[in-house]
């Protein structure tokens, strides 16, 4: 973990309110998916507190890494307005990554909203090493699917979009997806809104199959000092810190 | 050319120099050690030790607000003995001063913390958290009376001949004489402010965002509140006042420095960029020389 000066290399627009983000890494240790970084987005008191955002790929020969963001409120607007040259302040990696998958499982990564960029990070990784994922990606309607970023891994993994609306591949969520189309021996690996990954652990309930989950709460230090960005688990303590013990969890240590 | 003074005496020790990290906003140290050198540090405050391990409080536990943030922490901590096992080896291994947070839900408590953690000389010192609900008087917080605040005080000083500081909320009517309550009972220097009470609600869940309903408030939204609490602290005793309260960059904790501060903690400011704490000890250095300050009392003479 390092704190540093980022210089922006490419910030667009890839889908209605979705952006992805590109600068320069140079923290010692190269990210893992699943892995965050802090972003200070602004420069005054107004918005306060640094901004975790998962890191949706690294590129080790260029040194390039990317964010994929939504524009919600005051610190992600902020982060639209950022372009090539300008610099931004960041901590990272931080957290744990996903585990690899155990041998002979079929990778299952499902996201939604803005859980795409730890997921597609972790697709990329898996594209290298062990059977190819299906990969479920579910938004709300087709202008929220940024098809550019996802279209181009379809030729090494099988992906599937869901749409709420219907207006871009399977219509409905993308656990009523699963609910129809899961294959042998999955393993799960998801990140998204907390009903979509409810769904997806009690689907992997049914099928006895390990679901691991990367959890979200509200970060101030995003180093595990302040104690702020508890979950409820299960086990001996009853909180564990999403920055330093997750962001990814194994979905039957959490208190859904 | 003049030299500058940067230490300052607090009991039978000084401190290194004016630019501390406060209580619970630092964890134990460690969290940080990657990203900036704590050798360069004024004061390490920890998290508050509790006698018994404590979860916290239910979640979420904090939100952002206009130039600030709310917490309910509960003071979360791992419980004395875990302190002394896990924690204090790291301590040893500091050039920092390690102040220990103290708190506890009766005097007895406090009392057995700061015996307890005597023998160790990686504990630089106490700060006495007096935030914390005293169960057995109704559960008003034991900083809230100065009577409670001199024994409380008295008996603390009775148990150790190291740097005492008592830290004071500014959630009462008179900060002034409970900082006066705390120089009787013996306290070599006093902090504040500790957060101020607040809340938020959400107004379509029609229910407030934290769980535990109310927080406490930090931040640059608190600094001004914080410079008229030392302000008048420091015209009630003559002990050490150390500032706190929403220091985010050398001018602000000069601001402190002037309303009677002799030494700061930056809390909220180092989630925002945790390396506040060595811009602001620098930024110091340069006023004091433009402006041709000797110590961190030379700083006392400006507002009467
Ligand atoms: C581990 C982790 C990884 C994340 N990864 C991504 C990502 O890859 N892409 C993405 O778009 N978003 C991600 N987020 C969420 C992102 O941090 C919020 O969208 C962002 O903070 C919103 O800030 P804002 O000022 O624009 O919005 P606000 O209006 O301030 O808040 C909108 C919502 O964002 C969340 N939020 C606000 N402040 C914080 C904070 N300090 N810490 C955490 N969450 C906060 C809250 O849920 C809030 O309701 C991640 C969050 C976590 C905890
Ligand atoms: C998340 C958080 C946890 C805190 N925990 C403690 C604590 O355990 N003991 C204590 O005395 N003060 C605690 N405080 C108060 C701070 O030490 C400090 O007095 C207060 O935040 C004001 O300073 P600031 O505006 O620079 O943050 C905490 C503050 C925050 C934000
Ligand atoms: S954000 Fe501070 S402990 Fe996780």
């Amino acid at each position: 973990m390092n704190q540093f000066s980022a210089h922006v290399t490419k910030n667009r627009e890839i889908a209605l309110d979705y952006y992805e983000l590109s600068f320069i890494w140079s923290a010692d240790n190269t990210p893992e998916p699943g892995q965050f970084i802090t972003l200070r987005c602004g420069t005054g008191t107004a918005p306060l507190l640094r901004r975790p955002f998962a890191l949706s790929s690294y590129n080790p020969e260029t040194k390039t890494a990317r964010i994929i963001y939504q524009k919600r409120g005051e610190a992600t607007t902020l982060l639209t307005a950022k372009h090539p040259e300008d610099t931004i302040d960041i901590i990272g990696p931080l957290g744990n990554g996903f585990p690899a998958p155990s041998e002979g499982s079929r990778p299952v990564l499902v996201a939604g909203g803005i859980g795409l960029g730890p997921v597609l990070f972790l697709a990329k990784a898996m594209r290298e090493t062990q059977t190819p994922p299906l990969l479920i990606f579910g938004a709300r309607n087709r202008y929220q699917v940024p098809l550019e970023i996802i279209e181009p891994l379809s030729a090494s993994i099988d992906i599937a979009v869901c749409t709420d609306d219907g207006s871009q591949g399977f219509k409905g969520t993308a656990a009523d997806y699963l609910q129809e189309h899961c294959p042998e021996h999955p393993e799960f690996f998801t990140c998204g809104p907390h009903p979509m990954m409810k769904a997806v652990y009690d689907l992997s309930r049914t099928c006895r199959a390990r679901c691991w989950v990367s959890m979200e709460q509200i970060m101030a230090c995003g180093v595990g000092a302040c104690m702020g960005c508890a979950i409820a688990v299960k086990g001996e303590k009853p909180f564990a810190r999403v920055c330093v013990e997750g962001p990814v969890f194994d979905g039957d240590a959490v208190v859904w | 050319m003049s030299t500058i003074k940067l230490q300052l005496n607090i009991g039978t020790k000084t401190l290194p120099n004016p630019v501390g990290v406060a209580s619970g906003t630092f964890g134990y140290g460690s969290e940080y050690e990657k990203l900036i050198g704590l050798e360069h540090l004024g004061g390490l405050y920890t998290k508050a030790v509790t006698l018994e391990p404590r979860p916290g409080n239910g979640i979420p536990r904090i939100i952002e607000t206009p130039s600030g943030m709310l917490n309910s922490i509960g003071l979360a901590n791992v419980g004395l003995d875990a302190f002394v096992r896990t924690k204090l080896p790291y301590f040893k291994t500091l050039k920092c001063p390690v102040i220990v947070n103290v708190a506890g839900s009766s005097a007895d408590e406090y009392l057995r913390l700061v015996e307890a953690l005597e023998e160790f000389d990686e504990v630089w010192g106490y700060e006495i958290n007096l935030s914390c609900p005293n169960v057995k008087k109704g559960c008003l917080a034991f900083g809230s009376d100065p009577a409670q605040v001199e024994t409380l005080t008295a008996s603390l000083r009775s148990r150790t001949a190291k740097p005492l500081i008592i830290k004071l909320t500014p959630n009462v009517t008179s900060i002034g004489s409970i900082a006066r309550g705390a120089e009787q009972g013996g306290a070599d220097a006093v902090s504040c402010i500790n957060t101020l009470l607040g809340m938020v609600i959400d107004i379509r869940k029609k229910r407030p965002v934290l769980q535990n309903m109310t927080g406490g408030l930090s931040g640059p939204a608190i600094r001004p509140v914080g410079v008229a609490a030392v302000y008048n602290v420091a015209r009630s005793v003559k002990i050490p006042v150390i500032g706190i309260g929403g220091i985010m960059t050398a001018s602000d904790a000069i601001e402190y420095l002037l309303a009677g501060a002799s030494a700061v903690q930056v809390g909220t400011g180092t989630f925002v960029d945790p390396g506040i704490p060595e811009k602001i000890l620098s930024g110091i250095e340069t006023y004091m020389k433009e402006e041709g300050l000797a110590d961190m009392g030379s700083f006392h003479r400006f507002i009467t």
